[in-house]
This record gives structure tokens, C-alpha cells and sequence, in this order.
């Protein structure tokens, strides 16, 4: 049931076309994987619950199309946003360097600055990688983004992804609070700067 | 008026086998709010299980089983609102039910067919004439027809219902055979298509209970306005739009690599293994190949929308039309390389030129902004609200925004929301739609047609912009 959910969350996910966005997506909400998925035609939508240091967040989550012209539809889903994965494809450089452009449609479009973003590098199955991972962590630590690489064929990753990304948005309640002040469930803080306890072998920048 | 009327007629047919799922009339006229109103109960009963999925399984075994159904009206149902139809009574109905449950009894024991066919096939149906030239020599058209090539090759069988292959509304081969009903309606088609010149009007009117298939790839032809309405004129529009076409591959499609055009190319590069991923026709490269250069020479002569997804969706109904004029059934599993370049490019040119007549009449869905999509979702809302407020609150009190989940339907025209064969099937409706609105009916009209034109304007007005309550209970 709901009572015992702490806050829903928006979750918001963007990247280029093809990079992996709804596969990302299926792979954590259904544990499903289709190596041909039909393109996103303006947004999709999943909800999932999940439970993050004996708190639970309804995760209601947005997954928009990554063509360009899809794009003048998206600013409605950015506000009110708590969290947004901004996902490049490791073998597909293109994917990685029109991040800035991505980045710009965040800080002009979210109305708030406390967002917690989260890059994230798919498909790190394939061998033909064209981003080394340095590159990336750099960029996240550049931007103050949350960062893992991971891939949504082999489930490598995923769920650590989203949990990282809830983790942090729990830890900052200026984000989620104000909304769920009637719930009257208390959360049980744990020290914070313990990022990567839960996920071994990837690491979070602030 | 006729709006009641039709109305009335979804009414009265409401025990009709085809009739009650409000998808197939979900042009026109609207939505039953009756229907509506069931539905939202039903959903509030079981609002926490997956509706989705019982909705598509639902429709599915329907479609499948009443998509036979579309032919049973009176033969003259072109005018939905003739007292005449309307009078149609039970014992028609109860007696076309029975029919078509005879019909799938037939179907269920006839034993799969062998596919091991090939030896039989022989090879002079490799150059079956394309039904547009064969039009007028009906005696052989038929003949290829019924015996298709297909199952040549190995291609892996999906083990589910198949999407396309019962495309047809009414027998293909191993279906028993036509009933007298459908051999007069595709007379009557045969009939329209070869007179000196077709009477365009009235093939739409055929055309909106559906195409037989025999016919529906020059149907297609003609209600998109590809062909000319001339018999004699056909053929050389078709080879010079044909030859037209490859002129323009020829021209611009090595420019696909050129730096303004690259993003365009890489986009429809990434879509088209993604486009009906679940249909092995669509995974051949041979065909694979046709949608990126129909997609791509369509894309850099509209440069005001440019290609934008969803348009892939949209060549795969022309695409299996005219390539069914080739081969009669399993055209998803078909292996496009037992045709000849030729029929190939027929094919090719065909699906090109037909979906830019039908993109001609909604490009605004695909410019910047996509205006055409924001008027429509805003349209349907506005309906919703009107016809069934019931819902509408519900939307808003949860927050859902009809661009959330109708935004798709529109930039896709329901592709996504439907079996392909039943895209198909709905686009015979459309065409004739689309041939309408593009060529009203108003040449001739004098003071007399304004004044009644006005006075319904009028009437509508009164109702809908004076009275918004009319629809409300």
C-alpha cells in the first residue's frame, strides 16, 4: 500500500536519441530487455517503488523522446522535477558531446536548483566503447552530477543508478519535504557522505 | 443532422459483430458516451490491475474475430444514414453472426498450410503485373493472386498471432470463399476502378466499410490522389512518378553523408531497425534500405518539419499494401528477395509518393513545435470534456494531461495504439477521409448550399457554443 511511502519522486530522463533511455527505464521497472525497442514518441511513463535505506519512494518517472523536435513538449516535465538522469551512450561520442546541450535545457527549464542530476554512460557491454570512463566522471565532477556507467542489457549498474540517485535526493529534503509534510513519517537519516556504500565498484561525485 | 443520424445507426447496429468496439468508429462518429460510461466503471472496479494489457488482449480477440464482420452491411451501407439502413433488423444481424461463426468454424479445421510450397510456385508468377496495370484483366489477376509466393525461405516464424498476415477483410486463400455479399463488393469496387473514369466520390464511399483486398492497393492509389481518376492516364502517371522518384534518389540520396543532412540521416539511420520490431519483414535489409531512402528523400524536400519519428510508422502501411499486390498472405514473414527489382522499386516508389500525399495534408503535425499535434490533443480534450465529463474530471483530478497520453496517438495516427492489419483497416477509412477534405465536394454549389451550410452552422452553434451542457447528463 501507500501509507508506508515516504514521498513520490519526479524522476526525469534525457539524452540523445537511441543512447538507451527507455531501455534503462524497462530494465529497472520491469527487469526486461529488447535490444530493438520502438523509438519514445514524446514521453513515456512508469511508476516503481523502491526502497532506499528503509525508506520508500514511489518513483514516478518520465521518459522523454530524444529528438529534437520532441523537445518543446519536455519543459512541463522538468518542473517540478526532484531528479534527472541525463543518459550518453559509451559508444556513441556524438551522445557524449552534445551533453552541454542537454545541460543548457536543465538550467533553463528546472525551477529549482537543489535538483540532484545523475550522468549516466549505457551500454558498457558492447566493446566498442568511443568514451573512456575517466571522461566521464570528469564531465559529472565538472557539473556537480551524481555519475555511473552502466548497461541496461546485462542490468550491470541499473539498479544502483536509481538507487544513488534516490539516496541523494532523500538526503536533501529541501527537495521533496515541503510537498509531504502531512505524511508524518519520519526519516531516518543516516551519516551523510557515505556515497558508493550500496554500490561497490562505481563511484559518485558531488 | 447526419451527425445524429450516424449516430443513431451505431445505436441501433450496437448488436452488430463489429460494430460495439468504439476503436473502429473512433473517427467518426464519436465515442458512445454509453460505452464510456461502462468502461469507467469497469476500470474503477479494478482500477489497480494492469487495464492495459486486458484492454489489448481484449481488442485483439476481437478484431480477430470480427474482422470479417465489416462487409456484412447492406450492400448500399455507403450512406450510413439512408432510413434503409437504419432499418436493418435483428434477424440480419443474427443471421451475418451466424455466418461469420460458420466461417471461423471453416477456418479453425482447416489444417496449416504445407510450407513446403515452393516447387509448386511457378516461376512465371515471379512477374505477377501489378493489379494497377492488371486492373482491367481481372481473369488473370485473380488467378495470381490465389496463388501467391510466399514461404520461400526460412525466416524465423514469431510464435504469436500474426499482426499482417490476416490484413485481409475478407478470404484470402485456404478462407473458405467469398460469400455472395463479398463477391458483389468487390464487383462493385472492380466495377468503379475500371470505368473510363473513376467516380472518386463514390469509391470513398465504398471504401469507408473497408477495401477488399484484391483491390485496396489502386483504391490506395487513387483516394490518396497519387492516380488519376482516368484509366487511360494511369499508367504513364504511374511510370513517370515511378521513374520521377528514382530521379530523386539519384539526385540527393548520396548526399546522406553530406554534413547538413547527417543528423537527419543518422536519426532515421537509428529508427529504422526499431521500426515494428517485432515483424521479421522489417528486419530484411533489402527493406530496411527502402524506408531510409523513402524517409530520407521525403525528409530533405520538407525541410520545414524535416524527418521526424513517427513518420517511419507511417510508410508501413503503404509498404504492406503494395507489396500484398505481389504476395497474397504471411506478408510478414515474406522474403523480399523471391521479387524482382522491379516490383521491388514499384513498391518503393508507390509507398513513397502515397505517404507524401498523405503528409501533405498534416505536415504542421511535424514542424517546429508541432502545432497540427497541439490543436488536435487540444481538440480531443475539448470532445472529452464535452461528451464525457466524467472522464475529463477524472484527468485533471489526478493531474493527467491529455498531451501525455494522446500526444503519441496523433503523431503516429494510432499506429502504435493498433495491430498493423487493423492500421490498415482504418486506413481505408481515412483515405477516403483525406479525400475529402481535400477535394470537398463544392464545385457546384450555389446560394441555395451556402444558406443550408450556414443554417447547420448555426444549428451547431446553438448547441455546442450556446448550450455547452447538451452532451451532459
Amino acid at each position: 500500500m501507500d501509507e508506508d511511502v515516504l514521498t513520490t519522486l519526479r524522476i526525469l530522463i534525457i539524452g540523445e536519441s537511441g543512447v538507451g533511455k527507455s531501455s534503462l527505464l524497462l530494465r529497472f521497472t520491469d527487469d526486461t530487455f529488447d535490444p530493438e525497442l520502438a523509438a519514445t514518441i514524446g514521453v513515456d511513463f512508469k511508476v516503481k517503488t523502491i526502497s532506499v535505506d528503509g525508506n520508500k519512494a514511489k518513483l514516478a518517472i518520465w521518459d522523454t523522446a530524444g529528438q529534437e523536435r520532441f523537445r518543446t513538449l519536455t519543459p512541463s516535465y522538468y518542473r517540478g522535477a526532484q531528479g534527472v538522469i541525463l543518459v550518453y551512450d559509451v559508444t556513441r561520442r556524438d551522445t557524449f558531446v552534445k551533453l552541454d546541450n542537454w545541460l543548457n535545457e536543465l538550467e533553463t527549464y528546472c525551477t529549482r536548483n537543489d535538483i540532484v542530476n545523475m550522468l549516466v554512460g549505457n551500454k558498457i557491454d558492447k566493446e566498442n566503447r568511443e568514451v573512456d570512463r575517466n571522461e566521464g566522471l570528469k564531465f559529472a565532477g565538472k557539473h556537480s552530477m551524481l555519475f555511473i556507467e552502466e548497461s541496461a542489457k546485462t542490468c550491470d549498474g541499473v539498479q544502483c543508478a536509481f538507487e544513488e540517485l534516490v539516496e541523494k535526493i532523500i538526503q536533501t529534503p529541501g527537495l521533496w519535504k515541503s510537498e509531504n509534510q502531512n505524511k508524518g513519517v519520519k526519516l531516518t537519516h543516516r551519516e551523510e557522505g557515505q556515497g558508493g556504500r550500496a554500490c561497490g565498484g562505481y563511484c559518485s561525485v558531488l | 443532422m447526419a451527425a445524429e443520424n450516424s449516430k443513431q445507426f451505431w445505436k441501433r447496429s450496437a448488436k452488430l459483430p463489429g460494430s460495439i468496439q468504439p476503436v473502429y468508429g473512433a473517427q467518426h462518429p464519436p465515442l458512445d458516451p454509453r460505452l464510456t460510461k461502462n468502461f469507467i466503471k469497469e476500470r474503477s472496479k479494478v482500477s489497480t490491475v494492469p487495464l492495459k494489457n486486458k484492454k489489448a488482449s481484449s481488442f485483439h480477440e476481437f478484431a480477430r474475430n470480427t474482422s470479417d464482420a465489416w462487409d456484412i452491411g447492406d450492400d448500399e451501407e455507403e450512406d450510413f444514414s439512408s432510413p434503409a439502413f437504419q432499418t436493418l433488423n435483428s434477424k440480419v444481424a443474427l443471421a451475418t453472426a451466424a455466418q461469420v461463426l460458420e466461417n471461423h468454424s471453416k477456418l479453425r479445421v482447416k489444417p496449416e498450410r504445407s510450407q513446403s510450397t515452393t516447387s509448386d510456385v511457378p516461376a512465371s508468377y515471379k512477374v505477377i503485373k501489378s493489379s494497377s496495370d492488371a486492373q482491367l484483366s481481372r481473369n488473370s489477376s485473380d488467378s495470381c493472386l490465389r496463388n501467391p509466393l510466399h514461404k520461400q525461405q526460412s525466416l524465423p516464424l514469431r510464435p504469436v498471432i500474426p499482426l499482417v498476415a490476416r490484413i485481409s477483410d475478407q478470404n484470402a486463400s485456404g478462407a473458405p470463399p467469398m460469400t455472395v455479399r463479398e463477391k458483389t463488393r468487390l464487383e462493385k469496387f472492380r466495377q468503379l476502378l475500371s470505368s473510363h473514369n473513376t467516380d472518386l466520390d463514390e469509391l470513398r464511399k465504398c471504401s469507408w466499410p473497408g477495401v477488399p483486398r484484391e483491390v485496396r492497393p489502386v483504391t490506395w492509389r487513387l483516394l490518396s490522389g497519387y492516380l488519376p481518376a482516368n484509366t487511360e492516364r494511369r499508367k504513364l502517371t504511374l511510370q513517370r512518378k515511378r521513374e520521377e522518384y528514382f530521379g530523386f534518389i539519384e539526385q540527393y540520396y548520396d548526399s546522406r553523408n553530406e554534413e547538413h543532412h547527417q543528423d537527419t540521416y543518422r536519426q532515421i539511420h537509428i529508427d529504422i531497425p526499431r521500426t515494428n520490431p517485432l515483424i521479421p519483414l522489417f528486419q530484411q535489409p533489402l527493406v530496411q534500405e527502402i524506408f531510409e531512402r523513402i524517409l530520407f528523400i521525403w525528409a530533405i524536400r520538407h525541410p520545414a518539419s524535416g524527418y521526424v519519428q513517427g513518420i517511419n510508422d507511417l510508410v508501413t502501411p503503404f509498404f504492406v499494401v503494395f507489396l500484398s499486390e505481389y504476395v497474397e498472405e504471411d506478408v510478414e514473414n515474406f522474403d523480399v528477395t523471391n521479387l524482382s527489382q522491379d516490383m521491388l522499386r514499384s513498391i518503393e516508389a508507390d509507398s513513397f509518393w502515397c505517404m507524401s500525399k498523405l503528409l501533405d495534408g498534416i505536415q504542421d503535425n511535424y514542424t517546429f513545435a508541432q502545432p497540427g499535434i497541439q490543436k488536435k490533443v487540444k481538440a480531443l480534450e475539448e470532445l472529452v470534456s464535452r461528451i464525457d465529463e466524467q472522464v475529463h474530471n477524472h484527468f485533471r483530478r489526478y493531474e493527467v494531461e491529455y498531451l501525455q497520453f494522446a500526444f503519441r496517438w496523433m503523431n503516429n495516427l494510432l499506429m502504435r495504439e493498433l495491430p498493423l492489419r487493423c492500421t490498415i483497416r482504418l486506413w481505408d477509412t481515412y483515405q477516403g477521409l483525406l479525400m475529402l477534405l481535400q477535394n470537398l465536394p463544392t464545385i457546384h454549389w450555389g446560394n441555395e448550399e451556402i444558406g443550408l451550410l450556414l443554417a447547420e452552422a448555426y444549428r451547431l452553434k446553438y448547441m455546442f457554443a450556446d448550450a455547452p451542457n447538451h452532451y451532459r447528463r
